[in-house]
């Protein structure tokens, strides 16, 4: 695992329907430290899915820097592990080799890169699961293993695009306290991408607020770990953090 | 596999009933056999092809044409699709090409395939190349272009590289279209062989219906026109139907029909 930094990042694109240069991100900066756990948090266009997906390399960034390591990102790359919002699994590919995928292209021989799935599986709580394809399992399932996938690859820093939008909320509850759970247990550095607040302020570490590609503020999270929906969601200081997030959000 | 059986029953009963009519009411009506033949006779003319070993031979160099042609095409228009699919450039230029020579794909062809590859196999199998080919490689196409970026975007940052991409990615994710390709690349290619060994051969099942009508051989035409459905629904529902199941339809990329 190693710290991540983006100094003064912009995208710009030509809009061919508008005709003129949009600006997506603008100067944007932000550090997060080995085993941090970030989440970037703002409403639909703020520019936030953007900003991971230059992280991750599948866009070009117009200006600024990305340094992962202190190595600069050029294309997508092992070392940055990506989750996504449509779960993205390979339909033709088991539970166990869809988390053995990573290993396998670092060229990991096939017990060893079984054995690795098997542990990470078991972490997710998806043993049971490991033999039965991505279209037999519910939503909630699929993105334990879009986690262990990226997570089975031991990248530098974690990406998670909005992971658990589409799944019900009941599950995506349990998502978040497996999810810091696991964190706990493997310290990966994370930034993790949300428009939910309250998602926002139960997971990170730090919380920073995007508004129209620029940073309004960023905030840390002193809540104690494990961190549980029972004993948050009536939790004073939790609260507090949210209402200031989300009155940050909803001002800009 | 009790259900298995009860659907296949299903699937002939409705054969049974044709036949059955057509055991009771060709007799009955007095049918002049040179119009329509007798079932008997029908019957008749399956036995004595199988063994003096003309209808095998028939059989077997049709069947031979669809299967060098077919692989031949399979050959060529995976990859090239594969390379449509990823390069737009590519795409853009040759997706003119392929509207056109879809349209000619089939008999069409025969004349000149004559001129070049003589009557006989090389023509028809020719005939069979191009009506999979241009099916096959739209599909392909068509599937690569419908993986979802993000699919692409995952394998990329688990690490994958060109060629990982392309074995682990692109080709199982274009291969519910490659399959529809075939399938439906196959019935077009199993009707243009009947149509081309009419014209240009003196061997195969459609040439065998053609010179039984010069002798007013009906039993030997229907015979003729019964193996070459029968055939293709072997083929289908042996060949074809159970690849599917076992992949595209177990990793629920497809519904079954």
């Amino acid at each position: 695992m190693k710290d991540l930094t983006i100094r003064n990042l912009s995208k710009t694109y030509f809009d061919p329907y508008a005709g003129t240069n949009v600006t997506a991100v603008h100067d944007v900066s932000l550090k997060v430290e080995q085993g941090e756990f970030v989440c970037i948090v703002g409403p639909s266009g703020c520019g936030k899915t953007t900003i991971l997906n230059m992280i991750a390399g599948f866009i070009p960034y117009t200006g600024g820097e990305i340094l992962v390591g202190g190595r600069p990102v050029k294309g997508p790359g092992p070392d940055r592990g990506v989750v996504f919002q449509s779960f993205a699994l390979f339909p033709w590919r088991t539970v166990l080799e869809n988390v053995a995928f990573g290993p396998k292209m670092r060229g990991v021989r096939k017990v060893e890169r079984e054995q690795i799935a098997h542990e990470y599986l078991a972490l997710a709580k998806l043993t049971e699961a490991a033999g039965r394809y991505p279209a037999e399992l519910s939503g909630g399932m699929q993105q334990r293993v879009g986690v262990v996938r990226a997570l089975a690859n031991e990248p530098d820093v974690l990406l998670m695009d909005e992971p658990f939008a589409s799944v019900d909320a009941q599950t995506r509850m349990t998502l978040q306290e497996e999810l810091t759970r696991i964190w706990q247990e493997k310290r990966p550095t994370v930034i993790f991408i949300t428009h939910d607040v309250a998602e926002a302020v139960f997971l990170a570490n730090r919380v920073v607020a995007l508004s129209k590609g620029r940073v309004l503020d960023d905030i840390a999270v002193d809540l104690p770990r494990p961190r549980s929906w029972d004993a948050l969601n009536d939790d004073a200081r939790f609260k507090e953090l949210s209402n200031r997030v989300l009155q940050l959000v909803r001002s800009a | 596999m009790l259900w298995r059986l009860s659907s296949a029953l299903w699937f002939c009963a409705p054969f049974m009933v044709l036949l059955v009519l057509w055991a009771v009411f060709i007799p009955y009506f007095d049918v002049n056999p040179r119009l329509f033949p007798h079932l008997s006779s029908v019957v008749q003319a399956g036995i004595e092809g199988v063994e003096d070993g003309t209808l095998i031979r028939h059989i077997g160099a049709s069947l031979l044409r669809v299967a060098v042609g077919t692989v031949l095409a399979l050959l060529i228009a995976v990859p090239l699709g594969v390379a449509m699919g990823v390069s737009p450039i590519i795409s853009s230029f040759l997706t003119p090409l392929f509207r056109f020579f879809s349209v000619l794909a089939g008999i069409a062809w025969i004349p000149i395939a004559t001129l070049w590859f003589g009557y006989g196999f090389g023509a028809i199998t020719f005939v069979i190349f191009n009506a999979v080919f241009f099916i096959v490689t739209y599909n392909t196409l068509l599937g690569v272009s419908t993986i979802p970026l993000q699919v692409r975007n995952a394998a990329a940052s688990l690490g994958a590289g060109r060629w990982a991409m392309l074995t682990e990615v692109l080709l199982p994710g274009a291969l519910p279209n490659i399959v529809t390709g075939i399938r439906t690349g196959l019935g077009f290619a199993w009707r243009g062989l009947i149509a081309a060994e009419m014209i240009a051969t003196n061997v195969g099942l459609g040439y065998m219906l053609f010179v039984a009508r010069d002798f007013y051989r009906t039993e030997v035409i229907v015979l003729g026109m019964i193996v070459i459905g029968v055939l293709w629904l072997l083929l289908d529902r042996l060949v074809l139907a159970p690849i599917e199941r076992a992949t595209i339809e177990r990793w629920g990329m497809v519904q079954r029909a």
